[in-house]
C-alpha cells in the first residue's frame, strides 16, 4: 500500500486529527452547546438564497395551482354556506347542553423556504418570525393537516418542528371513536410516525383519521393529523402499535399556516 | 483567495439543493447524497488538505442545518476528504470508472454511518442497508453524470492527471 500511495502532507495528516477530535468533542457535548443562536445566523445567511432558488419552482407551480385552486373555491364556498348553516346550529346544541364553545382559530399564510433532517425531513425553515408575529409554540398547518409547531423564531425567519422530529409529541384522538394516544415519531423497526399508549381492548380500524385531542392546550381541538396505515401489537404486548401516515405532505411544504399560540402559552425567553 | 471563494460556493450550492430540491426528492425514494458528491469532486480536485478543511466545515454547517448531532456529518465529511484526497495523487481521476467507484463508496459510508445515529435496535437494519444502498445506487451514476456534463462543457479535464511515481 505504501508503494501505491505518495506519503501523507504533514499538515494534512494534522488537520484530520484536528477535525476528528473536533468532530467527537462535538458530537459528545454538542448537545449542551447554544446551537439555536448558531442555527439563527444559518438560517439569515441562507434564507434569501432559498427564496431565490425556490421562486422559480414556485412560478411554475403556481400557474398549475391556480387553476386547481379556482375549482376548489367554488366547491369550498358552497360547502361553507351549508357549515355555516350547521355550525350556527351546532352552537345552539352545545349551548342547550352546557358544554364549552369551542374556540375559532386564526390563521396566519406563510412560505416554507426549506426542508432539514435525514431520512425524513423534520424541521423546516419559513419565511416568517418574530416581526410577522410568529412565535415559538405556535401551530403550523396545511389545509390538509397538522404539520408541527414553531421551535424556534428569529426576526423574519423561524424554525418549525416537524411531526417527524423524534422530540415531537402531540395528544389526539381517532375520530368518532374517540380513543386517545401520543402520535410521535418513531425509528424502530423503521422511521414512521405511531399513535402510541392505545390500549389492545380499544378498537380501531385501518382508515380512520387521528385529530388533535386538545388534551394538550397548544394544539387546538380537531385538527386532523393522520390516517392509520396499519394495526399490530407493540412489542411489550401491552398496547397497540398504531401507525399513522401523516395528512399533510411533509416532504412538499410549500405553504403553511401559522396558529399563534394563545397568550398564556407563549414561550417567553 | 479563488480558492476559498470557490469552496465556499460549491458549499453554498450543495446546502441550498439540499434543503430545497433534493429533500423532496429524497422523500420520493430518491436519494441523492450532494453532500458526498461534492466532498469527492473537492478532494479529487484539491488533495487531501483541502479536502479535508472542505469535508469538515461543510459537515458541521449541515449539522447545524439539522440541528441533532453536532459533529456527525463532519466527522465522516472529514475523513472522506482526506482519504479520497490521498488516493487520488494515484488514481485517473477523469475515468467515468473511477468516479462511479469513488461516488459510490463515498456515499454508502457517508449515509450508512449519518443514518445509523436514526435509528435504534437490530430490527432497524434491513431499512438502514436498503436506504444506504439506493442512496449509493442512485448518487454515483447522477453524480458522474453531472462530471461528464461539466467536463463536457469546459472542454477539458476536470481535474488532470495522475502524479506519476518512479520506483
Amino acid at each position: 500500500m505504501g508503494g501505491l500511495l505518495p506519503p501523507a502532507e504533514r499538515r494534512s495528516s494534522v488537520l484530520v486529527g484536528a477535525y476528528a477530535a473536533l468532530s467527537l468533542l462535538l458530537l459528545i457535548t454538542g448537545e449542551r452547546l447554544p446551537q439555536a443562536a448558531l442555527r439563527g445566523v444559518g438560517a439569515w445567511i441562507f434564507g434569501p438564497f432559498d427564496r431565490v432558488v425556490l421562486a422559480v419552482d414556485r412560478a411554475s407551480a403556481a400557474w398549475r395551482e391556480n387553476q386547481r385552486l379556482h375549482q376548489r373555491v367554488a366547491e369550498l364556498e358552497l360547502e361553507n354556506v351549508r357549515l355555516r348553516d350547521e355550525g350556527v346550529e351546532n352552537q345552539r346544541l352545545r349551548q342547550q347542553l352546557e358544554l364549552q364553545t369551542r374556540r375559532g382559530v386564526s390563521l396566519k399564510p406563510v412560505e416554507v423556504l426549506a426542508l432539514s433532517g435525514e431520512a425524513v425531513p423534520s424541521a423546516a425553515t419559513l419565511g416568517a418570525g418574530r416581526d410577522q408575529g410568529v412565535h415559538e409554540g405556535d401551530v403550523v398547518i396545511t389545509h390538509e393537516g397538522l404539520v408541527g409547531r414553531i421551535g424556534e423564531s428569529y426576526p423574519s425567519l423561524s424554525r418549525v418542528v416537524l411531526l417527524t422530529d423524534p422530540n415531537a409529541a402531540v395528544a389526539c384522538e381517532v375520530e368518532s371513536v374517540g380513543v386517545m394516544g401520543i402520535v410521535r415519531y418513531v425509528t424502530t423497526p423503521y422511521p414512521r410516525i405511531v399513535l402510541t399508549g392505545v390500549a389492545l381492548g380499544d378498537s380501531v380500524r385501518v382508515g380512520q383519521r387521528v385529530l388533535t385531542s386538545g388534551l394538550s392546550r397548544r394544539y387546538p381541538r380537531s385538527l386532523p393529523v393522520g390516517r392509520i396505515v396499519r394495526l399490530g401489537v407493540d412489542p411489550s404486548g401491552l398496547s397497540q402499535d398504531i401507525e399513522v401516515e401523516p395528512l399533510a405532505r411533509l416532504s412538499h411544504l410549500r405553504h403553511a399556516f401559522v396558529i399563534p399560540a394563545p397568550d398564556s402559552l407563549r414561550e417567553r425567553p | 483567495m479563488k480558492t476559498v471563494l470557490a469552496l465556499l460556493s460549491l458549499m453554498l450550492v450543495a446546502l441550498l439543493l439540499r434543503s430545497t430540491a433534493l429533500s423532496v426528492l429524497a422523500a420520493r425514494g430518491l436519494p441523492l447524497d450532494v453532500l458526498a458528491f461534492v466532498t469527492v469532486v473537492w478532494a479529487l480536485s484539491r488533495g487531501e488538505a483541502w479536502g479535508t478543511s472542505f469535508g469538515f466545515i461543510l459537515g458541521l454547517m449541515a449539522d447545524l442545518d439539522a440541528g441533532h448531532w453536532l459533529g456527525r456529518h463532519a466527522l465522516i465529511l472529514a475523513l472522506l476528504g482526506y482519504a479520497l484526497g490521498r488516493i487520488s495523487h494515484s488514481l485517473v481521476r477523469d475515468s467515468v470508472r473511477t468516479q462511479v467507484v469513488l461516488l459510490f463508496i463515498a456515499t454508502l459510508v457517508h449515509e450508512a454511518w449519518v443514518l445509523s445515529f436514526e435509528l435504534s435496535g437490530a430490527a432497524s437494519w434491513p431499512w438502514l442497508i436498503g436506504r444506504v444502498l439506493l442512496a449509493a445506487t442512485v448518487t454515483a451514476p447522477a453524480g458522474t453524470l453531472v462530471l461528464l456534463v461539466a467536463r463536457w462543457g469546459s472542454g477539458q479535464p476536470l481535474f488532470g492527471h495522475a502524479q506519476l511515481q518512479s520506483g
